[in-house]
């Protein structure tokens, strides 16, 4: 604190006017209320007008070719974690399409697809450690992929069957699961901001070493969970990672009429958080910089920020459809001219760790896989129609034994108008 | 927020006592409970030292606890962490940013990520910006993941009901707005020995409870409690007095209302009335309330909150189901008016000694 007084008692020297109450006052200022950053007193008026400062830039590694702008950036994967890290891309993407596909013949009742930000889910999935826990909004299903969750257990949730780990509680593509640190998804956007800090904060007292990850994008953002978030975990040094997947759309909002700043990344300075924003379709920026964040985050237990500038190539969800709002040009440009799967598949080829033969070939192993795991899920039954009672609390209350009684007896006399066929009995 | 607070708290620590005084006496007397011999050795606690007494102990127990909220770090503006930064760290006692959801939704994750969360929320009147992250969030947690994860180890603690002038920020109860929402426990206690012993058994509690402590208690009400540790159980209700003529329900600072015009109905009318603390609001102890009910066939609810949808309709709607042949008067609800909670008509909104005493009257005449 020494140092920094004398500098202060320096600056305030150059100052014209200066006295003693303004070196008093300064030094007040800066170290009790603006967290030791040094500032003065300025006798012009002018306002900080962030129309007219640059925005934040944005990171990349590579070129919408593949190729390395730096060589020293290449984190050099090897070929077992680069085909990792493409299977699970396309895997997602193959999935995408039958789920999506199956919605429309009313098979499973809704579902979201993940194009166009594979990248951002792949590269900053394969930077943290495996018990890193994670908590998605919905559009994260590759980081799940790239953790080995199984197909089987993805269908069984959007199915909800007895296999679900979920037990057919939630609607599809809310995925949960603790073996793979993968905290359950749940609808109200940007409620697992805060809820991601208050567990890293819990991580930082256990001595156990793990960060926490949090995704959301660019619509959440504007939500009020958002800024308790950022604001808890920069004052209460939470080692979190907030990852911003900034596809230019909240349905159909565009970014020009969710936040008039510097996109999301703009934010974080003022909360004190350190910050970067990425080539979302780049998997290697996505990846550097998730990898130099975890650092950040495990070592001097403090939050950062990453908005990973991306394309949502996919309609909202089942329920939306895009082109009300926008151009089927737009979306075609995209998909043609920065596809993230694209870019990196180039790097693999250039490696000669994949071939084109082989992707064929991949691609149809990886719609077969996808298809047996869909039509597994397809017949198995759910849980029996007690099941709604459980896990409302860790046991039964009276009130709810009550309830589950009177829909036994309901069931007794009239089950028959009752799909009870796709049910277990017990 | 800061103000108001200030000047409430004042109120409540009693610099200005005897100007409240001057406009209207206490609305309710406070009659010590006695704690169960078996709970050992007792001294005399407040309501908040009984707080800080069951937090203290969590907090020495379990090395996961942790605290915090809003200005809890100096002790809390009603006192209830008093030197609890001071004996267990800043890690574990910490002032938050003033932001209630968010308070609530760190409290979640921490409880997921395995802590145990007493998370303060200063008044129950600003517990609305984080009625999404309970209600929506907490209370839902273990069922939507099938009990893949779950946050029963978060127990939000925030103050409740009148305080003499605490006009409409500083006076809800909003406890009926929580007991529609499956998955939590909402406990309200009558005094130092409850406190104590229910806010362990939320703690404990696998499951995430709110806990609401009539603030108006906290330095009015003394009694010996007992020093060690004690759960008392969640979902109860209890019997403060025994009666055959009619029952009367309550909870909070209300109890001793209710209890207060049993006496007046007794002395002057009589009448032998059964007196009942809820304590649990959910889930809450339908076959105490209905077995009181069976036997003496007459009963009045008494809450402070609004009379519509508050939590006195759902226990008159179940009563009345479950002691249809044994009731001889309508269910009587005697509860706030519907209406914000105005500032210089408190004593003609709250629903006093008086008006309980009053149905008391007309329901056994009917």
């Amino acid at each position: 604190m020494a140092s920094r007084l004398l500098k202060l008692t320096r600056l305030s020297g150059l100052t014209k006017r200066s006295t003693c109450t303004d070196q008093f006052r300064l030094n007040e200022y800066s170290t009790k209320y603006l967290g030791n950053r040094e500032v003065t007193f300025t006798e012009t008026l002018s306002f900080e007008d962030s129309h007219h400062s640059k925005a934040i830039p944005i990171y990349r590694v590579t070129k919408s070719d593949g190729q390395f702008l730096n060589p020293k950036d290449d984190p050099h994967f090897d070929k077992e974690q680069a085909m990792k890290m493409y299977k699970s891309m396309t895997l997602l993407s193959n999935m995408d399409k039958v789920l999506y596909d199956s919605q429309r013949q009313g098979r499973i009742s809704f579902y979201m697809t993940n194009s166009g930000e594979e990248g951002c889910h792949v590269g900053s999935a394969a930077a943290l450690n495996p018990s890193d826990l994670v908590y998605a909004q919905y559009r994260e299903t590759g980081v799940l992929m790239y953790r080995g969750f199984p197909l089987s257990s993805m269908m069984n949730q959007c199915y909800g069957n007895e296999k679900d780990l979920g037990k057919g509680k939630h609607m599809p593509v809310h995925f949960g699961t603790k073996d793979y640190h993968f905290v359950t998804i749940s609808s109200p956007l940007t409620t697992q901001l805060p809820q991601a800090v208050g567990s890293a904060y819990a991580f930082k007292r256990d001595g156990s070493k793990k960060v926490v990850i949090v995704y959301f994008g660019d619509g959440a953002a504007s939500e009020g969970d958002a800024h308790a978030a950022f604001n808890f975990a920069a004052t209460l040094r939470a080692p979190v990672i907030f990852f911003c997947r900034n596809n230019g759309y909240a349905i159909s909002t565009p970014t020009s009429e969710q936040y008039a700043g510097d996109g999301i990344a703009g934010r974080g300075a003022g909360y004190g958080i350190h910050t970067i924003r990425v080539d979302g379709n780049d998997l290697f920026a996505v990846y550097n910089a998730t990898k130099a964040a975890r650092e950040v985050a495990v070592n001097e237990n403090r939050p950062v920020l990453i908005e990973a500038m991306t394309y949502r190539v996919g309609h909202h969800s089942t329920s939306d459809d895009s082109t009300a709002y926008r151009t089927a040009e737009e979306v075609e440009e995209w998909k043609s001219k920065d596809s993230p799967i694209e870019r990196f598949s180039k790097y693999i080829i250039g490696k000669g760790y994949w071939s084109e033969d082989e992707d064929k070939a991949w691609t149809a192993q990886a719609r077969r896989e996808v298809l047996k795991a869909f039509n597994a899920a397809e017949q198995i039954k759910k849980l029996p129609p007690s099941e709604v009672f459980n896990d409302v609390y860790d046991s039964l209350p009276r009130h709810l034994q009550r309830q589950a009684g009177e829909l036994k007896e309901h069931l007794k006399e009239y089950g028959q108008h009752y799909p009870l066929e796709n049910f277990n009995k017990h | 927020m800061t103000i108001l607070t200030r000047l409430a708290n004042n109120g409540v620590q009693g610099a200005m006592k005897p100007f409240v005084a001057s406009r209207h006496a206490s609305h309710f007397n406070f009659i010590p409970s006695v704690a169960d011999p078996s709970l050992g050795e007792t001294t005399k606690m407040n309501l908040f030292t009984a707080i800080n007494s069951a937090m203290d102990i969590t907090l020495d127990k379990d090395k996961t606890a942790l605290i915090f909220g809003e200005d809890v770090g100096f002790g809390g503006v009603f006192r209830c962490t008093n030197e609890l930064r001071n004996k267990y760290g800043s890690d574990r006692v910490f002032n938050t940013p003033l932001c209630e959801q968010g308070i609530a939704g760190f409290g979640i994750g921490a409880a997921v990520a395995g802590a145990t969360v007493i998370a303060e929320i200063q008044f129950g009147d600003y517990i609305f910006p984080a009625f999404d992250q309970i209600t929506n969030e907490a209370a839902k947690y273990r069922y939507r993941s099938g009990s893949e994860f779950e946050c029963g180890k978060l127990t939000i603690r925030t103050t409740w009901g009148c305080v003499g002038h605490g006009g409409l920020y500083h006076s809800q109860s909003p406890e009926a707005y929580f007991s529609h929402t499956p998955g939590l426990k909402v406990v309200i206690p009558r005094g130092p020995i409850q406190a104590k012993g229910l806010l362990r058994a939320c703690i404990e509690d696998p499951n995430p409870c709110v806990f609401f402590e009539p603030k108006i208690l906290y330095r009015s009400a003394v009694e010996e409690v007992p020093v060690g540790d004690y759960l008392l159980p969640l979902e109860k209700a209890e019997i403060i007095k025994e009666g055959k003529d009619i029952t009367l329900v309550g909870w909070g600072t209300q109890v001793h209302v209710i209890r207060e015009a049993a006496e007046m109905a007794e002395k002057e009318l009589g009448i032998s009335c059964e007196v009942i603390d809820l304590q649990s609001i959910l889930p809450w102890d339908l076959e105490s309330v209905a077995n009181s009910v069976s036997k003496t066939g007459r009963l009045i609810v008494s809450h402070e909150a609004p009379i519509t949808s508050g939590f006195g309709a759902e226990i008159a709607s179940s009563i009345q189901k479950e002691c249809f042949l044994n009731l001889e008067a309508p269910i009587e609800r005697v509860c706030g008016y519907d209406t914000p909670f105005p500032h210089v008509f408190e004593t003609f909104y709250i629903p006093s000694k008086w008006r309980v005493f009053d149905a008391i009257k007309k329901t056994i005449n009917f």
